[in-house]
């Protein structure tokens, strides 16, 4: 009887064993959900940016992010229609060669998005413009940028600063990799770098 | 009284069976081997052959066979054995009773005085011929001839068939048949009843192995007839 | 008897069933577990190359796309975007844009109910292409997340906000992973069915010495103790099988020597009354002579002259009883049966030995009849009178009665009781043993000794039974019983 039991007993452990090496194995038929996995970098397109003739000004997307936009100087050209147009302010400066100056960016940037930046959801975060006053940029030996803004810096949010800091150091480096110090009509100065950027793939 | 033949190599049982025989008055002639006796038997004359079945030389069923051959002498085998097999060879020989040794007078001259009694049942109210078939039986004469020619049987086969024919389809069983024919006062070997019906059977049927007047009943016995 | 109840060839849990079970445990453990691996595997390797092929090719598709930034919606980017979707490969996708506010799809629905939450979220949170299988109604996709990034200059690279999605229906997949688990399973299932086959040759290749064995103990059991078993290669049932037979030829060997023994010494009894007979029949023919010549000789003389022929008869009856039981003991004993009137027979035996006066009593019942040794029957009854006449006092019965029980055969039973003191309890087991004596002070009686011995040698002979006991009055009882095999005979 005992016996009995005890072969039984067995039994069923060897059945249970069995059974459990069956399950993981043979429990994950067909095609099963994963989580999102990683699969190599992101893709890079052609985004037709002219450091010559094109302002790379940044916004807000409707997620809080910044959002780069390129705004073409140049109104001939047969790209970005209408950009110009949007962009062509008050201030008419002479053309000149080489990159656009940055006080016009921030003064395009301050003036905030426009037609086509407002239809694809984007926003800025930063006070409208008070025209009249200009944008002094200076860059110091140390390769430093120093900025004097025609805004109070004082009550601006973390993504307005940003803005400001990415449109300066996009506009004075290619790279974006510049130190940025950001004077207010309040006295109230920030300093910081963009941060945006991958590097080179 | 009566004449016996003492066939037997043994001094001692020789002398000894010689001795209480002839106290009984009988007169007994001692051969101490199948030679001796068989050559002594047409000067002696006997009316009953005892007979040892171990002799040196010629033994006792040989010399059993050389007697039938020409008389119908009766005969009773004397057996130091009780081997069984010894008993049914010396009665297929046509013994007609046998004694197992060590045996005294009184039982053998017992056994001597039934082989030579005749039968008291063929009395008055019968024929003395009675015919059965093939079979002529005269219980007078004490001969049997089968269409018309003489068998010669062997004193306890004549006494076997004619107390048989006596009582046609009466069943005897073979403690009767032993009792009457043979007068063994108490059980003795049945197989006695089974050889003597053989032999007689070898006689008077036309074939041995499907009897007609010598029928056996089995679990009960033996019966003559129906014809 | 060693015949136990029966038992079936295969039984539950019998040696068979539990080699093949473990037989098929393992086959089916190992041939499953390979099958799940393979198909594992193999299943693994179709998802990879399709999603690494379809994340490739998406990759390489949007990088030869330019876009405007910002983006604008409408039909220009949705003709973008079918014709990203239409180079899909391995199958056709659907793309989606997703930058800012604008949704864009190349199909109908500008936002896809497939993309996960996970996966916009892992897009947005760090530049890097990702994807997601996802099951919906039972149908598989491989979902693409791809940031899209472009140069800000030829060192940089800036996000650009824009997100492409590529959603791919896995249909052909799932169709290639069924058909790798159906060919898992067919390969599995067959292979444990053919493991069956092997299994049951090894099982049989092990139960085979064990039943041989088996049958040869069972030889052994029964007397046949030649019995071998054929040894076979050299493994522990081989091993078994030697000890098996060298233990049966030890066995064997002690036996016959045994029995070799036995025989000497009973050919030896055998031969010793044998040639005691001779003498004695010469003895024995001439007492007689003694006995009648006594009575004229000097008393001394007579007495021992009487002493000698009363002598030489018990020596002739103890001659006499001893042939019967060597006889017995070399089994050349037999039974000469015949129909009989029992009750006749045993009143026969009675007024043989002149024991029909008070002495001995009778209860016969008529018209009982059985097939027996009617020679042999007579000395039990005279021996079982004799002795209880001796041993025992008068009057003593001698009674018979005809039994019928239930699921045997009919047996006769004869009843010999006297109205002695009985047998004393510690002579009972050995009252048939050859020479006992019950009473040691009588160290020797008129019988041979062999009486009771030679009686219940008849009685085993007619496959009977005898038995010895003692009335709750006094007075011992010895019951023969013996199957009649014959019906009561009418009239």
């Amino acid at each position: 009887m005992r016996r009995a039991r005890t072969r039984r007993g067995a039994a069923a452990v060897v059945g249970a064993v069995a059974f459990a090496a069956a399950v993981p194995l043979l429990g994950g038929c067909g095609i099963q959900e994963t989580d999102p996995i990683e699969a190599g970098g992101p893709a890079s397109f052609q985004a037709f940016l002219n450091r010559d003739h094109d302002m790379l000004l940044f916004f807000r997307s409707p997620d809080g992010g910044l959002s780069p936009v390129i705004r073409t100087t140049e109104p001939a050209a047969g790209f970005g229609e209408g950009s110009g147009a949007s962009g062509s302010g008050e201030q008419d400066l002479p053309e000149t060669d080489g990159p656009v100056p940055t006080e016009k960016v921030v003064a395009a940037l301050l003036n905030g998005p426009g037609e086509d930046d407002r239809a694809a959801g984007l926003s800025t975060s930063l006070p409208a413009a008070r025209p009249g006053r200009a944008v002094e940029v200076e860059r110091s030996p140390d390769g430093t940028v120093t900025a004097r803004l025609p805004l109070a810096l004082e009550g601006l949010d973390r993504t307005a600063l940003r803005q400001l800091t990415c449109t300066i150091a996009y506009s004075q480096d290619a790279d974006g990799q510049v130190v940025v110090e950001l004077t207010g009509l309040d006295g109230t100065s920030r300093s910081g770098t963009c941060g945006l950027a991958l590097g080179e793939r | 009284m009566s004449r016996v033949l003492l066939i037997e190599d043994d001094p001692a049982v020789r002398e000894g069976v010689e001795l209480g025989l002839r106290r009984r008055g009988h007169e007994v002639r001692a051969a101490a081997t199948g030679e001796a006796g068989l050559a002594a038997m047409t000067e002696f004359r006997p009316d009953l052959l005892l007979l040892d079945l171990m002799l040196p030389g010629m033994n006792g069923v040989q010399v059993c066979r050389r007697v039938r051959e020409r008389s119908q002498l009766p005969i009773i085998m004397l057996t130091a054995r009780g081997d069984d097999f010894d008993v049914v060879i010396g009665l297929e020989a046509g013994a007609d009773d046998y004694i197992v040794k060590p045996a005294r007078t009184e039982v053998i001259e017992a056994r001597i005085r039934a082989v030579l009694r005749r039968l008291d049942d063929g009395g008055a109210g019968r024929q003395a011929i009675e015919v059965y078939g093939e079979l002529t039986v005269d219980r007078v004469g004490l001969t049997v001839t089968k269409a018309g020619r003489p068998l010669a049987l062997a004193p306890s086969e004549l006494k076997l068939l004619l107390h048989l024919c006596a009582a046609p389809e009466q069943v005897f069983s073979r403690q009767q048949l032993l009792e009457h024919v043979w007068d063994h006062s108490y059980h003795a070997d049945a197989r006695l009843v089974d050889a003597c019906v053989a032999r007689l059977r070898g006689k008077i049927e036309d074939e041995a192995g499907s009897p007609r007047y010598v029928q056996t009943l089995r679990g009960f016995g033996y019966r003559f007839g129906p014809l | 008897m060693t015949t136990g109840p029966r038992r079936s060839r295969f039984r539950a849990f019998g040696l068979r069933t539990r080699l093949l079970l473990a037989f098929l445990l393992v086959a089916g453990v190992s041939a499953g577990t390979t099958a799940a691996l393979t198909y594992r595997e193999a299943r693994n390797a179709v998802l990879q190359t399709a999603q690494d092929t379809a994340v490739t090719s998406f990759r390489d598709q949007v990088q030869q796309t330019g876009f405007g930034l910002p983006l604008q919606g409408g039909e220009d980017l949705e003709f973008v975007l079918r014709d990203i979707a239409r180079k899909g490969k391995p199958h056709p996708w659907v793309v989606f844009a997703e930058y800012g506010s604008v949704r864009a799809s190349s199909g109908e629905n500008p936002v896809s109910t497939v993309i996960t939450p996970e996966l916009r979220r892992a897009a947005r949170a760090n530049p890097h292409g990702s994807f997601e299988r996802v099951v919906k109604d039972g149908v598989p996709y491989l979902t693409i997340a791809m940031p899209m990034v472009f140069k800000a200059s030829p060192d940089s690279l800036l996000p650009s906000g824009l997100v492409l999605y590529a959603v791919m229906r896995m249909t052909d997949e799932q169709l290639n992973v069924d058909a790798l688990l159906m060919a898992a399973r067919d390969g599995a299932l067959p292979g444990l069915a053919v493991a069956l086959i092997p299994g049951l040759i090894a099982a049989r290749s092990v139960l085979r010495p064990v039943r041989e064995l088996r049958q040869a103990a069972q030889s052994m059991g029964s007397g046949r103790l030649d019995t071998r078993i054929p040894v076979r290669g050299s493994d522990e049932l081989a091993d078994l099988a030697r000890t098996f037979n060298e233990s049966a030829g030890q066995l064997e060997q002690s036996v016959r020597e045994l029995r070799e023994a036995e025989a000497r010494a009973r050919r030896f009894a055998s031969d010793v009354s044998h040639e005691l007979r001779t003498p004695l029949a010469g003895m024995l023919a001439v007492t007689e002579v003694l006995d009648e010549d006594a009575d004229h000789l000097d008393a001394d003389t007579a007495r021992a002259v009487r002493l000698v022929s009363a002598e030489t008869g018990k020596l002739a009856v103890l001659v006499e009883d001893l042939m019967e039981i060597s006889r017995f003991d070399a089994r050349a004993a037999e039974l000469n049966a015949d129909e009989v009137d029992v009750a006749e027979a045993i009143r026969k035996t009675l007024h043989n030995r002149h024991w029909s006066d008070d002495r001995v009593r009778t209860e016969l019942p008529d018209g009982i009849r059985a097939r027996l040794d009617p020679r042999r029957f007579d000395l039990v009854i005279a021996n079982l009178v004799g002795n209880a006449l001796r041993h025992g006092s008068a009057p003593v019965t001698v009674s018979l009665r005809a039994e019928t029980r239930s699921a045997s055969p009919p047996v006769l039973i004869t009843e010999v009781r006297d109205s002695g003191p009985g047998i004393r309890p510690e002579s009972l087991p050995h009252i048939f043993d050859r020479f006992y004596k019950a009473d040691a002070a009588r160290t020797r009686s008129a019988g041979s000794g062999l009486g009771l011995a030679i009686t219940l040698e008849n009685v085993k002979l007619h496959n009977g039974t005898i038995r010895a006991g003692n009335l709750p009055g006094g007075g011992a009882v010895f019951t023969v019983e013996i199957p009649r095999h014959a019906e009561e005979a009418g009239g």
